[in-house]
């Protein structure tokens, strides 16, 4: 699953310690995700679109490999 | 992520500072066969076997107690360090906990089922003896290797 954490994180002038903050979650997670080493779960993915604002699925997108 | 089956973080520190002493006079009981005689009771037991006796479903036995102690004090603190939340326990530490604790499953009944193959007799004993402890020892040693290189790759 492919994401655009990094550029809404870079769009909202956000540090990945802010970003992790404001999801309560740790920095290391937000890492994880951003290199696309972590899927989160819904509760965090929603949780980060309403964050930046924006619908889950301009965040997260499915890849050939998803199916 | 709200979890309900993990010990306080500061369960952990408690856990270590048992964990780490306990291991040492476990060993060093086992090396050298220690058995201070200040340590033997009479226990209640659930099964009694006699030497040249009957067996008994229940009664008591005369046994020297440092090993119990040891192996109460093993698995008791092992928990509180493997189950303990980190400071800061999300969804990802959650998934490296579970990841770290198949991993320790499989390498402990790879270990197991080798031992059971090539170890026989009397030796077969110090291998079901270690046994007791490996799972969570092994998982301890996994869950903090991949923590700590989560915390270096970051």
């Amino acid at each position: 699953m492919k994401n655009t954490i990094k550029i809404e994180r870079a769009r909202h002038n956000l540090t990945q310690a802010q970003l992790a903050e404001k999801a309560k979650v740790s920095r290391q997670t937000i890492n994880a995700m951003e290199l696309g080493k972590y899927v989160p779960s819904t509760v965090l993915a929603l949780r980060l679109a309403c964050i930046f604002d924006i619908e889950v699925t301009k965040l997260f997108s499915l890849e050939s490999k998803d199916w | 992520m709200k979890t309900n089956y993990l010990f306080p973080n500061c369960f952990k520190i408690y856990g270590w500072i048992i964990l780490t002493p306990s291991l040492i006079v476990g060993a060093l009981s086992l090396v050298f066969e220690l058995e201070p005689t200040a340590l033997e009771f009479e226990m209640p037991a659930l099964f009694v076997d006699e030497f040249m006796g009957q067996n008994k479903l229940a009664g008591t036995v005369n046994n020297n107690i440092l090993n119990e102690i040891v192996g109460v004090l093993i698995i008791l603190s092992s928990i509180f360090v493997a189950f303990s939340k980190e400071k800061e326990e999300d969804e990802y530490i959650l998934k490296i906990r579970l990841e770290s604790l198949v991993w320790a499953v499989y390498v402990n009944y790879g270990i197991l089922l080798i031992s059971l193959l090539f170890i026989y007799d009397f030796s077969f004993l110090y291998v079901m003896i270690f046994n007791m402890f490996t799972v969570i020892i092994f998982f301890i040693i996994r869950f903090y290797w991949q923590l700590n290189k989560l915390k270096n790759e970051s």
